[in-house]
């Protein structure tokens, strides 16, 4: 089990390598030179020339044969791909350009946004989701069933975007309900310790803020949760549709167990692998940020930074928050696949 | 004549006929037989109508409707509310109201339809090209030996590549031939001293003399830094490169992109490229390449278990011919599913971008733009800018969302639920 493990991680580096070289690639090929954006349109050459050097924008990408010509072998490797994994592996992720605050300090903020909304969001669809898929599962083909099925069809189909939308429009704007975007209203004031809000106003016993982080959360989780809850209650019906063909439910069934014990007890728990690995998935995604949510929610997580921050063409916080997301979406699968061989004994990896 | 008075002859055939059918199940075809399984499923049924519809109205929409971006706008209409008859203050009829410049959303809307669809269609074109044409070759060679033919051209791709990176190091073009040449060579003498050192030796040798001989006209640290770089790829070359390399090498390279989440990657490429419909196309449908490389890869892994194909190879039929006769055929209910389904999540997607203002340049008429241009008006309470743009994303993709669900059951009853 640990060598399948440490074989994946070994086999994961390849893909991370590429990750960093896609990521690079794609910075330096958007139009714009980043000098230029830090100082504005009407600075001078020389004082752009002197920033390009000290963000080493002046080097070749990858490799330098010019340097090697001259017969400088260090010179041919000093190039700016090799000086930003250099930086990476330092554990360095640079600072924003407009704002030069670093990215690290910028991400320990951020980042549990993201989180706190994503776990909200894939809790609710998992539990309705699969809530949904047994009750549809249990009455194949009746109202119920072709309701849930319908319903899920339209969550896959809605653009999240005009769904944030509409509800904005019904809960924020007509009925006043609840608030149209951000994590707290800034009146409030809260201790932040983990910047997970609902942890931090439990953990400080402060009621209000508890319950104003709700109302701002309320919105924008319904809303990313959609998507994953529709996937998952198709899964989870296809998949116990399935298992109740099996000659072990019509034995159960046949010694007068209740139903719920049989769609609980025998039918879900050998139908959940698949459910699992969705769900997996769907964290993963989630966890990787939600950038149309975030954006249309006013949410301050990754996904909304990154966006803002590739239109705003800061390079460092695009690569940063880029390869934080890759890598998030890639150990995500990782752990899905490895959970496989501790949820299903029949599964072994050498 | 009416059907009655029909000849002796025509009645004997009739008859005939009914025989036929009653003693032999008339021959049907894969296609017809789904075919007519789609007719009989609802789902398929309802999502043929939905699709079916956005189709001929755009179509009609494009071609008889005129419309001129350009010049729409009146700012006397600005954000008026649906209206089914005219009034003094809003003379003309505007069912889905009006917006922000005074355009009727109707027609936008309607007009909106054509970018939309293009955008799908061309996306999932380019996903399906680009990414069926890479899964096909990564699940063949998994199972297959590479013939001559494509081990010619691999080792010569090899060549090309890896000596263009020494040639590009070294500023000399010979190189780049010269390792061209090598891997025809390697290629062509695959037998020769097969899995043996001194094959190794000879092709590891070679590179080592192609890399660093020309490159000491420059400076010694640039011999050496080619020299390796050729001894590398002549050991490549000198391995005898077997069709799983060619398999590991693509599907690693659709991991890369997969690590990456789409709408981010998608943004991240409108970005580089410039906004526009076109460079949406591009990006969504490069975004979904790996999608279609996995999906055909593990189809042609499974029809190359099949009997038929085993049998095809034990009496001698030839690759290519198992290839286009066998494999594609069979793996085309899984692509035809799936690329109904990319239809829809390209359509949203395409919205996605107009929506953060990447995709359609305005005033040009697109759905997600359409939000996009509108949403901030919500609050002034004019629901309808938003509303009938969001409905008709929706709809399209609830269409073919449906769709793909009734051909998925109607191709592949096993999948059946």
């Amino acid at each position: 089990m640990t060598r399948y493990i440490v074989r994946r991680l070994i086999t994961l580096l390849p893909t991370l390598l590429g990750v960093t070289i896609v990521i690079f690639l794609f910075l330096r090929l958007i139009p714009g030179d980043p000098a230029v954006a830090m100082l504005g349109e009407h600075a001078a050459t020389e004082n752009v020339e002197r920033i390009r050097e000290q963000l080493g924008l002046n080097r070749p990408l990858f490799l330098d044969r010019e340097a090697l010509e001259e017969g400088d072998f260090t010179g041919f490797f000093d190039t700016q791909y090799v000086r930003y994994v250099g930086r990476l592996l330092r554990g360095d992720l640079g600072s924003s350009i407009h704002r030069r605050i670093p990215i690290a300090e910028t991400l320990k903020a951020r980042f549990p946004a993201t989180v706190e909304l994503a776990l909200v969001s894939i809790i609710i669809g998992a539990i309705v989701g699969v809530l949904a898929g047994i009750i549809s599962a249990a009455r194949r083909n009746s109202p119920i069933d072709t309701t849930t099925m319908l319903g899920s069809l339209a969550g896959v189909s809605i653009p999240v975007y005009w769904l944030g939308l509409m509800v904005i429009m019904l809960f924020a704007v007509m009925l006043q309900w609840l608030p149209a975007g951000g994590r707290l209203d800034p009146a409030i004031e809260l201790e932040t310790r983990t910047n997970l809000f609902l942890i931090d106003a439990v953990v400080s016993g402060n009621m209000e803020a508890l319950v104003d982080a709700l109302k701002h959360l309320a919105l924008p989780a319904l809303v990313l949760a959609t998507h994953p809850m529709s996937i998952i209650a198709r899964m989870t019906r296809s998949s116990m549709l399935e298992v109740l063909q099996e000659d072990y439910i019509r034995t159960a069934q046949a010694k007068g167990l209740r139903e719920r014990a049989v769609l609980l007890r025998h039918a879900l728990k050998n139908a959940f692998l698949p459910v699992i690995t969705i769900i997996g998935l769907q964290t993963g995604t989630l966890l990787a940020g939600a950038i149309l949510t975030e954006t249309i929610f006013s949410w301050p997580g990754i996904g909304k930074w990154v966006y803002d921050a590739i239109l705003a063409r800061d390079y460092p916080i695009v690569q940063g928050g880029t390869l934080l997301i890759a890598f998030i979406f890639v150990f995500a699968n990782l752990v899905v696949d490895v959970s496989y061989a501790f949820l299903d004994p029949r599964i072994h990896y050498e | 004549m009416t059907q009655m008075e029909s000849t002796p002859q025509e009645a004997g055939k009739i008859v005939g006929e009914d025989l036929r059918t009653f003693a032999l199940r008339e021959h049907r075809s894969l296609w017809s037989d789904a075919w007519r399984r789609l007719l009989a499923s609802p789902t398929g049924r309802i999502g043929m109508a939905i699709v079916a519809f956005f189709v001929v109205a755009t179509l009609l929409t494009h071609f008889f409707w005129e419309y001129n971006p350009a010049t729409d706008l009146d700012y006397s209409l600005k954000l008026k509310a649906p209206n089914l008859t005219a009034t003094e203050e809003v003379p003309s009829i505007h069912p889905f109201g009006t917006d922000k410049l005074g355009r009727d959303i109707l027609r936008r809307v309607a007009h909106g339809g054509w970018n939309s669809l293009r955008v799908g269609l061309v996306a999932v074109g380019i996903s399906l090209l680009v990414g069926g044409l890479l899964g096909l070759v990564a699940g063949f060679y998994e199972t297959m030996p590479l013939d001559q033919t494509a081990r010619m051209m691999l080792y010569v791709l090899i060549g090309l590549l890896l000596g263009g990176l020494v040639a590009w190091v070294a500023g000399q073009i010979i190189q780049v031939v010269a390792f061209v040449l090598l891997g025809g060579i390697a290629a062509y003498f695959s037998d020769l001293w097969t899995g043996q050192p001194r094959r190794l030796a000879l092709f590891g040798g070679a590179g080592l003399l192609i890399g660093a001989v020309p490159a000491l006209f420059t400076s010694l640290a640039m011999a050496l830094v080619c020299g390796l770089l050729g001894l590398a790829i002549g050991l490549t070359l000198g391995l005898s490169l077997r069709g799983p390399v060619v398999s590991t090498i693509i599907m690693r390279t659709m991991d890369v992109i997969l690590a990456f989440p789409g709408i981010l990657l998608a943004i991240a490429i409108v970005a580089m490229l410039g906004p526009g419909l076109d460079k949406g196309m591009i990006a969504i449908g490069f975004v979904g390449i790996p999608v279609y490389a996995r999906l055909v890869r593990s189809s042609v892994l499974a029809v190359m278990q099949e009997e038929y194909v085993v049998a095809g190879l034990a009496v001698g039929v030839g690759q290519r011919r198992i290839l286009f006769r066998h494999v594609v055929p069979n793996t085309l209910s899984p692509i035809i599913v799936q690329s109904t389904m990319g239809l829809a999540s390209a359509i949203l997607w395409a919205g996605a971008l107009g929506f953060l203002g990447l995709g359609a340049i305005p005033p040009e008429p697109e759905w997600g733009a359409m939000l996009g241009d509108s949403y901030r008006y919500l609050t002034t309470g004019a629901w309808w800018a938003v509303v009938f743009p969001g409905l008709a994303i929706m709809l399209s993709v609830l269409g073919f969302n449906l769709l793909g669900d009734g051909l998925r059951d109607a191709l592949d009853p096993r999948l059946r639920a």
